[in-house]
């Protein structure tokens, strides 16, 4: 075979040396912490304050992530989930709306969807707990309505309140992550060439054919990445539980925070992310291959 | 993780001996952490100016202590290695102290060079949690117990019984930190938290857990229980006795108590931690802060029990207002009051980390 001419050696090489910064930071800041915290997992502490456990082959700690926090890590999963199909539900027709009939006011109205998130992620959840209190209007409307008892049936709700429930977790969670829902939902959308609709007509589609049978195919993988996008942090998330919910409504985010930062156990806290890690994965291949994103895509 | 952590770290040079003899220009500089408004914060008048002002020293008040074991956390991955951390002196709360110590992580006090330090109450001499008395001297000391909102009670607690009482179902909250909440427990039960062991405990720890999962405790909280019992999302709960004596200033409903089984005392300390740049300045802060008026100043502000003996004389001298706080029970109990109050007893190591397991599995679950 023929050696290649100096010039074909460059031109192969040439993605590769374009790819090696993305490349470099990924090993760097991805699989090199990825790998401590593999190794931090398995580690034993040989006293309380051993702080650089060492290397033991220690599965125990991922034994314990299921016997002692399942419930909590079941918990991360139904909230984050509820939260995912909450923000879907309010987030596609608002971006559907949005790219139909927004006409010149698109981009304004877009634009107002991210306007809150302007102001600090912590900020904005501590101020529900103000609207949410006791005795605020809220609370008050849903008492007099009497959606206090059904809420509690369906065992959102505690008592006759909102605040430090399930409820206001799943609550918080939509809140923050409505625009990682809208915005994916809306740039796949408004992609949509609108004679495409036209034609569906044309063909004998009602209005809701259309939807079902050309822009909700193609709106797909919008709504892919906006699940993925809610759903993925909404599971790890602690914030919102930490201080929207009570006792009886803490997820996983909260025990890896009480296991690092109060408990200082290094191994377990980090043998809970990983089987947090796992099982998002996993989720989320099983929701392409169910969705067929690929061919979307 | 910790080594990762600590690279990002730096404090490297303030660690060198050679650097701390020399001064190399950060001689006049003294750094403390503390927690948010626990000192008084006048720009002009503030302790932290009168003291920079007194000293020619270049103070800095970092409160930057939210709570004691994310404190930790964060200064561990830099003094386990031997490494200095920026501050030269940082106020943990007492239980902590035995630890730092026993982690070889503090410094001696130069006492010789803190003449006012006779001043300390008696009271607090040779404490449980520094026996010998050389690594610690107590900030601030409180109470913890019972504080409530009439407006949601309708009425004045006085026990530890009230906070099980079902009319407050979910409107109860109980602090994360473990000492407190666990040592009130036990005094509810008849046991001393002076003299602690996990079975004298165990009591304390299943009415906790009964009182979370009949739904009775709403929320474990820091210091953000203020917010909730001005908001009337609890009608009492476990509680500082500064904190409430400020509130309470401003909302005649809010009120305090020591409940009757007893109350817990707790003392926030000023240590010197391993390596720290300015010693010598940090002795003559604390110098600064044992004398009475000046201490009488920062209690006038924050409102807790000061360890400084000779306070409610100098309170008397500033007049107004402050001459009203010698006065003030909560600041100044009375002998019958600090009678029923206990601070937690030392842990073995084992010991604690059975108490934090078992806390955490109840207040994090």
């Amino acid at each position: 075979m023929a050696e290649p001419t100096p010039g074909q050696r460059r031109g192969r090489l040439a993605p590769y040396a374009l790819l090696s910064p993305g490349m470099l930071w990924l090993v760097l800041f991805f699989l090199v912490p990825l790998a401590s915290l593999l190794r931090m997992s398995l580690s034993t502490k040989r006293s309380r304050f051993d702080f650089d456990p060492s290397f033991s082959w220690d599965w125990s700690n991922y034994g314990d992530v299921f016997t002692t926090w399942g419930s909590q890590l079941g918990r991360s999963f139904l909230f984050a989930g509820a939260a995912t199909l909450l923000c879907l539900a309010i987030g596609y027709p608002l971006a559907y709306w949005i790219a139909f009939h927004g006409g010149r006011w698109r981009n304004l109205l877009i634009g107002l969807v991210v306007v809150p998130f302007f102001t600090s992620f912590l900020l904005r959840t501590i101020s529900w707990t103000v609207v949410l209190a006791d005795n605020g209007t809220v609370v008050r409307a849903l008492r007099g309505a009497g959606l206090t008892d059904v809420l509690r049936w369906l065992r959102l709700t505690d008592g006759d309140r909102v605040l430090d429930t399930p409820l206001a977790v799943i609550g918080g969670l939509t809140y923050n992550f409505l625009p990682f829902m809208v915005l994916p939902i809306y740039v796949s959308l408004e992609k949509i060439d609108a004679r495409l609709v036209d034609a569906a007509g044309d063909l004998y589609a009602g209005g809701a054919a259309a939807f079902a049978r050309v822009v909700l195919p193609l709106s797909l993988p919008g709504v892919f990445a906006g699940s993925l996008l809610t759903f993925i942090p909404a599971s790890g998330d602690f914030v919102n539980a930490y201080f929207l919910g009570g006792t009886r409504s803490r997820m996983i985010g909260n025990v890896v925070q009480d296991r690092f930062l109060v408990q200082l156990d290094y191994p377990g806290a980090a043998a809970i992310s990983l089987v947090l890690m796992a099982i998002i994965t996993a989720a989320v291949l099983l929701y392409a291959k169910l969705l067929g994103t690929e061919e979307l895509a | 993780m910790p080594t990762l952590l600590a690279a990002c770290g730096g404090g490297e040079a303030a660690s060198s001996p050679a650097a701390r003899a020399e001064g190399d220009g950060a001689a006049n500089a003294l750094v403390v952490d503390s927690w948010p408004i626990y000192i008084d914060d006048d720009p002009e008048e503030g302790t932290v100016a009168r003291f920079r002002a007194a000293s020619g020293i270049d103070l800095t008040w970092n409160e930057d202590i939210n709570d004691n074991n994310e404190y930790f956390a964060k200064i561990q991955p830099l003094l386990s290695q031997g490494k200095a951390i920026s501050a030269d002196i940082i106020t943990p709360t007492y239980w902590m102290v035995p630890r730092l110590v026993q982690l070889d992580w503090l410094e001696p006090l130069p006492l010789d060079a803190i003449p006012n330090r006779v001043n300390l109450l008696p009271s607090l001499k040779n404490p449980s949690w520094d026996p010998s008395g050389e690594y610690s001297l107590p900030w601030q000391t409180g109470i913890t117990g019972i504080a409530y909102n009439r407006a949601v009670t309708g009425r004045a607690l006085g026990s530890m019984a009230d906070l099980f009482d079902p009319a407050l179902k979910g409107k109860v909250g109980v602090l994360t930190e473990m000492r407190d909440t666990v040592g009130l427990l036990m005094l509810a039960d008849g046991e001393d938290p002076a003299n602690p062991t996990f079975e004298r405990a165990a009591g304390a720890f299943e009415r906790l857990q009964e009182a979370k999962e009949s739904g009775q405790i709403r929320r474990f909280t820091g210091n953000d229980y203020i917010d909730d019992l001005v908001a009337g999302n609890f009608g009492a709960c476990i509680a500082w006795s500064g904190d409430i004596a400020q509130l309470a200033l401003d909302n005649p409903d809010i009120g305090f108590v020591v409940p009757e089984e007893g109350g817990m005392r707790f003392a926030d300390c000023m240590v010197v931690p391993k390596g720290a740049a300015n010693v010598a300045n940090a002795a003559r802060f604390m110098d600064f802060v044992y004398n009475p008026d000046n201490a009488a100043r920062i209690t006038a502000a924050v409102q807790y029990l000061s360890p400084v003996d000779g306070v409610a004389d100098a309170l008397r001298r500033l007049g107004g207002e402050a001459a009203a706080l010698a006065e003030s029970t909560v600041l100044f109990p009375d002998a019958a009051t600090t009678s029923r109050l206990r601070t937690f007893g030392p842990l073995s190591e084992e010991e604690e980390a059975r108490f934090d397991e078992a806390f955490s599995a109840i207040a994090g679950a």
